[in-house]
């Protein structure tokens, strides 16, 4: 069903990250009582990845905020859930908080719930990563500097000691927690910088727990905690929109490994979490995002990679990352796009963006039908069996190894985009703001035959 | 992020999270306080009892069972810090009550309680809600901080409005009872005085003193005796005295007799105010029979808290038996629904309450 005729709807993308999720959350979030949909949506719901997210939603008076840990549906007053599958970093809110208060957004943390099982990322867990980074030296893997995956990794190995938001609201087991925790980091440290190269970081102080205890007791104090019936409530107040961060092709079990991020990026976090919460997965619309070119932000394979494009592709919100690296572009590529859809089981209905940019470029966009390696001629990849790591190394061989065949789009990218994959278009988007988006409302809704879910061709 | 980055921002984080941007926890009534003079100050039209017939707790698709469940504090000045760390804590109720499984569907009423002698605003009552924004009733409470000083606050104004301004379908449809909670140090006034001004002098000054004509609305014959209205209470809901100690009267024998004089054991002493939502969920838990005592106070226990052993008396003869079973006034047949609003005839004997509902009778003469 269309995000018209859903009365949930969760918000993927199709690609490595940076597809406009943002815009196309904030457009979600902005439909308003004039539309067919009367209930005003409920709330933004992340579920996934933590304050390394970067959605940016520019407003109609051009002023913009890249979002990171709040939901981009700030803008258009929805309140946002982080859910227990988000790392929460209680610093980096307070200060995106500031940012959205100083763009004129009232009182931003009265806008924030966050799930009591929801795990804290401290500079505790950003110290681990400066070391483990300068350690590898050359091979650094590119990480964004916040300490997302050392919280991940540091929860895996201490399941019980692990510092999760509801943890705040205990001064007692708060400082338990923060102090094991500084002795894994101080260890781990002394540890990298033995066995690591010349300066790596064992110098520096690590943070001073009671500091970090302050803190985290006046984000207890300001910040809604909730617990596992929030969810259900919201769900029963009005339409969700769930935000998910990153892209499936960089989903931790079947993106290209190593090249991937600490998080499922796919649907099922917030399938999940709306069955749990009650709500009928027949009232769920899962909207996958692409662009009508591909981007990649920072290392790993990337076939239809193209950097003369680059000049014709303006890029205003995505420089050159210090942690991520260069900002890549290139063409269409079907053969991950089909990919993308299997390992997550399909989507409902596309949003198609940066369809301004595309008409800019004109034809000099091509569309990548196949790739050739070895000489075989692959249109699809084969997802292995789930969490198998050594089958998704030998599909970033096998990306690293391919070659695209291009060819001209030869018609419109939505009607290109819809027919290839077989899934109807819902929204197009032909510039950054709300009002860019076509349709501008979510009442309207594109005819089809067929109602039920649509098999990936 | 450079090394000694972490620094400044915890401690930027700390000011943001405790900056009086927006909310500050009572936000009302730090923005009443800026911007009038006491004699100015007024209930924020939410939460002024006046002229309002009913706050109702009413089942919904959503919500089939729901259970009333209202607490009340005490804002004066005697309880210093207390309303505004209640105020901290209290939020967090409505998930206790739900993530422990204690209540499928509570519907939370939050109110202050002043004082009609002295305060400008002596109550404030807000309405029953069933999500998770409770702060913001709780947020527009005028903290007054004032008080009598003379050790009675009008509690029993409050007392007088939920059992005659409440309708609640957990009582009205099911027979069941909602909970009342009253957290204070103070006595109550001996009756509800049906208006203030010219009536006898009673031992104390009654000069200021403002009955439920000019607080509420209602037109009384008479006053109402506290134990009356109270009795009155208790049969729609199971009401508890919470006293937290540390404030002025805490402690205090003559406090705790006076209340268990009308409330029987349902008086806890409270220690540890951080523990005040745990207590009132407990409490609930136990009453609905969803927990059993011993787990509950272990439950208590392990948050750090000494409640346990006055939540153990006030709960011990609820705790024993199922509910029904430990009070004789259950044995009655349950009332059949009454349209809200409607005479609530079968009650203690006490004056009727008002048949005309003026406008405004603020400042009216009565004679």
């Amino acid at each position: 069903m269309s995000p018209a005729e859903a009365r949930h709807v969760i918000v993927a993308d199709l690609g490595f990250g940076d597809a406009g999720k943002g815009t196309i959350v904030d457009w979600l979030a902005g439909r308003a009582a004039a539309t067919a949909r009367p209930a005003r949506t409920a709330a933004v719901l992340r579920f996934n990845g933590g304050a390394q997210a970067a959605h940016t939603v520019v407003r109609a008076d051009g002023t913009s905020h890249t979002f990171a840990q709040f939901g981009a549906g700030t803008f258009a007053g929805v309140p946002t859930l982080l859910t227990r599958h988000t790392l929460v970093e209680p610093l980096a809110l307070a200060r995106e908080a500031a940012a959205l208060a100083a763009l004129g957004v009232p009182a931003p943390l009265d806008l924030i719930s966050v799930d009591r099982a929801a795990l804290l990322t401290t500079p505790l867990h950003a110290a681990v990563n400066r070391a483990r980074e300068a350690a590898r030296g050359g091979a650094a893997h590119g990480s964004c500097g916040i300490g997302i995956g050392e919280t991940m990794s540091y929860a895996l190995d201490h399941p019980d000691l692990a510092l999760r938001a509801g943890d705040t609201e205990s001064p007692s087991r708060l400082r338990r927690r923060l102090l094991a925790l500084r002795e894994w980091a101080a260890t781990t440290i002394q540890t990298l910088a033995g066995a690591g190269l010349p300066g790596a970081g064992g110098a520096v102080p690590l943070p001073d727990v009671n500091e970090l205890i302050r803190a985290y007791r006046a984000f207890a104090r300001r910040v809604r905690l909730t617990g596992a019936g929030e969810l259900a409530r919201l769900a029963a107040a009005g339409p969700l929109v769930c935000e998910g961060a990153q892209g499936v092709l960089l989903d931790e079990w079947r993106g290209f490994h190593p090249h991937t991020t600490w998080s499922t990026t796919t649907f099922a976090n917030a399938l999940e979490l709306l069955t749990e919460a009650g709500v009928d997965t027949g009232d769920v619309c899962r909207l996958g995002v692409t662009r009508t070119y591909a981007t990649r932000h920072g290392a790993g394979p990337f076939p239809s990679e193209d950097p003369s494009l680059a000049p014709l592709l303006p890029e205003p919100h995505n420089g050159t990352g210090r942690w991520q690296g260069a900002f890549r572009v290139g063409h269409l590529d079907l053969v991950l796009l089909r990919y993308a859809l299997e390992v997550c089981g399909g989507v409902d209905a596309l949003a198609v963006t940066h369809l301004d940019t595309a008409a800019a470029a004109g034809d000099r966009l091509k569309v990548a039908t196949a790739w050739r390696a070895g000489g075989t001629r692959i249109t699809r990849l084969r997802p292995g069996p789930f969490a198998d790591l050594a089958h998704q190394r030998r599909l970033t061989d096998l990306a690293l190894a391919a070659t695209p065949d291009l060819t001209a789009p030869g018609r419109s990218w939505p009607g290109l985009l819809s027919g290839e994959l077989g899934v109807p278009v819902a929204v197009t988007s032909w510039g950054p703001r709300s009002g860019d988006k076509h349709p501008p409302t979510m009442d309207f809704s594109p005819t089809r035959e067929d109602r039920g879910r649509v098999p990936v061709p | 992020m450079g090394s000694g980055r972490w620094s400044h921002d915890a401690y930027d984080a700390a000011a943001a999270y405790r900056a009086r941007t927006g909310r500050d926890a009572f936000d009302y009534d730090a923005g009443i306080r800026a911007s009038r003079r006491r004699q100015d100050w007024t209930a924020h039209p939410d939460l002024d009892p006046y002229g309002v017939d009913v706050r109702e707790s009413r089942d919904s698709a959503e919500h089939p069972e729901s259970l009333a469940v209202a607490v009340l504090f005490d804002v004066t000045g005697s309880m210093g810090y207390v309303p505004r760390r209640l105020q901290e804590k209290l939020p967090q109720l409505f998930d206790l009550l739900l993530d422990r499984g204690y209540v499928a569907h509570p519907q939370l009423l939050f109110g202050a309680i002043g004082d009609a002698t002295c305060d400008r605003v002596p109550l404030q009552i807000g309405q029953f809600e069933s999500d998770n924004r409770m702060d913001e009733q709780l947020g527009r409470i005028l903290l007054e901080g004032g008080g009598g000083g003379q050790k009675t606050e009008s509690y029993e104004l409050a007392a007088y409005f939920m059992a005659r301004h409440t309708s609640i379908d957990c009582w009205e449809k099911r027979g069941k009872r909602g909970y009342l909670f009253i957290i204070g140090d103070e006595l109550n006034y001996p009756r509800v005085y049906a208006r203030g001004g010219n009536a006898p002098v009673t031992g104390y000054d009654r000069s200021g003193r403002r009955g439920v004509a000019e607080v509420i609305g209602d037109r009384l014959q008479d006053d109402i005796d506290t134990r009356d209205i109270y009795a009155e209470l208790r049969e729609m809901y199971d009401v508890y005295y919470i006293l937290p100690s540390g404030t002025s009267y805490a402690g205090d024998r003559q406090v705790l007799d006076h209340w268990r004089d009308l409330l029987g054991q349902n008086v806890i002493e409270l220690d540890d105010l951080d523990a005040v939502s745990e207590t009132i969920a407990l409490t609930i838990g136990i009453g609905e029979g969803t927990i059993g005592l011993d787990d509950g106070l272990a439950d208590l226990r392990q948050q750090g808290s000494t409640a346990g052993r006055s939540v153990e008396r006030a709960l011990a003869p609820v705790a024993r038996g199922p509910r029904d079973a430990r009070d004789p006034r259950d044995a009655r047949d349950p009332r059949v629904p009454r349209a809200s609003g409607a005479d609530r005839g079968g009650r203690v004997p006490v004056a009727r309450r008002s048949v005309v509902r003026r406008g405004n009778t603020r400042g009216a003469r009565w004679v």
